[in-house]
């Protein structure tokens, strides 16, 4: 018997008086069997602020943090507010017995072992992106899942981002005709550098900057691209035929291994491309999903969605009786190639919210209802192969075809 | 916020600079986007929109920071509230209004406000409105605890720094700057006469007044720093106006806070406040029917408690 079944039978009683007294919303409308225990494995910055998102959904408590590196475990508990027990094995952590689920937010190398260990332990897991680093990585992760039959959500939280499952709707019925291109961007001005403590040396650089060590990171395109590779393959249906990329360590000459500048090119079986480049000399576009369809586009941001009417050219329209006997006459350049300036309309913004903060009641939610997420591991698969193939064009300076990739022979 | 934050850093190099800025401002941002009312995604607007359905489960930097801040109004007589939100929405000083709100907008809106209307349950680690239309606020405070929180990031690096949030909030890291670095108090009346001249040491500095978020209307000056139960109308009689107050207190939140009750409050009102916190100074610039005039309590250039 798991342990949650075993609690939900012990307190039933109290659930159900419990249930009475509060709305919905509140944790004392969660019955004790729906409480669930989380184990945390990686507790830098970015498992931190999960913890805190996980911490505002209702009936959740961490139950255990796991880090190798031990300042990490000061700042968790400061994130709990609790003496949350902690370890440095992660093992450790997965033979808690008072460990419901477990989220993994660890360097991109280390996620197909934890999170296989975390499935295998008989947990669901909340693995951030991106899925896996390689195609190996990514097998053997859905294999663990379809295996062991437990829950398994991809960090890919703009899946659950009001404005964005909106956009994909209005594309879907056609609203801005037939969509041929997305631009995307993840523009940035900074070294993507964490801090160092004082006096620490090249083995804390490489744990605490581990995103710029090929030992540890998959690049920009992993820890930036997967969200927008992931969007495309959703909006396209399809993982892309054939990938290329290009960029260097060319500005941020730091000692890094991986790129601070890629722009990748990824073309889908309907034809369409997805251009996605990613800077750290300059943020002026920020990061930004540009849908290009035949009848309009949509700009995607962090918290919005814009969409802009595709103007219909004079030309286009003239009947040919209006042309014929008359003179072409010349002038200055034809305007309407110049870039649209105007306003973009935000006719729906969706449900404010935090797209983290959804993720994770969805997470809470498929547990407790034994659902199989959104984000499941084919969406991941799908995103963290993708990644993987423009990562190896990347490598290589060639254009990569997916069936090569997979079969190895690329 | 909606403020210039500006950070000071001593004796590195480029390449760790740019490291702790970075580190530095992600932080002051995160805290940004956890207790801006303006962001719709902030937790702060989560809890103004459902807060008044019943009680919100919000994480515990988050509940914390409230609890806090209640704990600061009970010990400010109300003069520091953090559930001023409707009130300071219908005054609109953010949007740049310059406008008297209705009577009947700010009846409303002065209705829905009450720090003891605040439900915080520590067990649940929820927040609950008791009454109808209430909103947080914590433009009083959130500056102060960015400046705390992205001081605890510079202490965990051993770095040297100074930061200064819009002027008004400033705190520091190592004796470079906290025992060096002269931070004067200018009159609010006129910008090149200085009041007042300390050292940080050991603690933080706010500053709140009336120069950037206001208007006068009748002779009479209206401020961003709303009061929540009129503390000013009961002031000694030969006060007119306080210009601006500034405090000294260990951490910047409380500094941040303190320093809008005790404007609100005055000199004399707040002297009573601040006999509950022996380990904070207070520096007031009063318009009085007299003159302007300074008044200071444990203020470090002033021997007795007014001047």
């Amino acid at each position: 018997m798991e342990r949650r079944e075993f609690i939900g039978m012990a307190a039933a009683g109290l659930g159900a008086l419990s249930l009475g007294m509060r709305g919905c919303g509140s944790p004392q409308a969660v019955a004790p069997c729906d409480w669930v225990h989380l184990g945390i494995i990686g507790v830098g910055g970015r498992g931190q602020h999960m913890m805190r998102m996980m911490l505002r959904v209702p009936g959740v408590r961490i139950a255990g943090l796991c880090d190798v590196y031990e300042p990490r475990i000061a700042e968790g508990r400061k994130v709990t507010g609790e003496q949350t027990p902690a370890y440095s094995d992660y093992r450790k952590l997965l033979e808690a017995r008072d460990i419901d689920a477990v989220m993994v937010a660890t360097p991109l190398a280390l996620h197909a072992e934890h999170v296989i260990a975390a499935l295998d332990s008989g947990r669901a897991v909340y693995g951030e992106k991106s899925m896996g680093r390689t195609l190996d990585d990514c097998n053997r992760i859905r294999d663990a899942v379809r295996r062991t039959g437990k829950i398994l959500q991809v960090g890919l939280q703009y899946t659950y981002a009001p404005w964005y499952t909106e956009a994909q709707k209005r594309i879907q019925v056609g609203s801005i005709g037939q969509v041929t291109q997305v631009y995307s961007y993840w523009h940035r001005n900074s070294n993507w550098r964490r801090p160092l403590p004082a006096g620490a040396g090249a083995e804390i650089e490489r744990l605490l900057n581990w995103r710029l060590y090929r030992q540890w990171s998959g690049g920009l395109l992993a820890e930036l691209g997967s969200h927008q590779i992931s969007f495309a393959n959703t909006l396209f249906g399809a993982m892309p035929d054939s990938a290329m990329a290009s960029g260097g360590v060319d500005y941020w000459k730091d000692g890094r291994e991986i790129e601070d500048n890629v722009h990748a090119i990824l073309r889908y079986p309907g034809g369409q491309t997805l251009q996605a480049s990613f800077i750290t000399t300059n943020r002026l576009d920020g990061a930004q999903e540009r849908i290009f369809g035949t009848g309009g586009s949509i700009v995607l941001t962090h918290t919005e969605a814009i969409y802009y009417q595709e103007p219909w050219y004079p030309n286009s329209a003239v009947p040919p009786e209006m042309t014929i006997g008359h003179k072409l006459i010349t002038g200055p350049t034809y305007s309407a190639e110049q870039p649209y300036t105007g306003k973009g309309e935000t006719p729906l913004k969706g449900e404010a919210s935090d797209a983290d903060l959804q993720a994770c009641r969805e997470f809470i939610d498929c547990i407790r209802a034994r659902r199989r997420p959104v984000a499941d591991v084919d969406l991941g698969w799908s995103e963290a192969v993708t990644v993987a193939l423009c990562n190896h064009a990347l490598e290589t300076g060639r254009n990569i075809k997916l069936t090569d990739f997979l079969a190895g022979t690329a | 916020m909606g403020t210039l934050f500006t950070i000071y850093l001593h004796e590195l190099n480029e390449a760790r600079e740019l490291a702790v800025f970075q580190a530095v401002f992600d932080e002051i941002e995160r805290v940004e986007r956890t207790f801006s009312r303006f962001l719709p995604s902030s937790e702060i607007a989560r809890i103004n929109r459902n807060a008044g359905q019943g009680p919100v489960v919000t994480d515990p930097e988050v509940f914390h920071l409230l609890e806090y801040a209640k704990d600061l109004s009970g010990k400010t007589e109300g003069a520091f509230d953090i559930t001023i939100g409707c009130l300071t929405r219908v005054w609109g000083f953010s949007e740049r209004k310059r406008a008297i709100p209705s009577s009947d907008a700010l009846e409303a809106a002065e209705a829905a406000v009450g720090w003891k209307h605040l439900q915080l349950d520590a067990q649940w680690r929820t927040v609950e409105f008791l009454k109808p239309g209430m909103e947080l606020d914590l433009g009083a405070i959130a500056k102060g605890y960015a400046v705390d929180c992205a001081l605890d990031i510079l202490r965990s690096l051993a770095v040297q720094a100074m930061i200064d949030a819009g002027s008004s909030s400033i705190a520091a890291n190592g004796d470079f700057f906290s025992r060096t670095w002269p931070i004067c108090v200018a009159d609010p009346a006129s910008a090149d006469v200085l009041l007042s001249e300390v050292l940080l040491g050991d603690r933080a500095l706010s500053t709140s007044g009336v120069k950037e978020q206001s208007f006068t209307r009748d002779g009479r000056v209206y401020s961003h720093l709303l009061d929540p139960a009129s503390h000013q109308r009961e002031q000694d009689s030969h006060l007119l106006q306080v210009l601006q107050t500034t405090v000294l207190a260990p951490d910047s939140r409380l500094a941040d806070g303190l320093s809008t009750a005790l404007f609100l409050l005055g000199p004399r009102r707040g002297e009573a406040v601040m006999e509950r916190f022996p380990e904070c100074s207070a520096f007031w610039a009063c318009r009085g029917e007299e003159g302007d005039f300074c008044a200071g309590i444990r203020w470090p250039q002033m021997e007795s408690s007014t001047q």
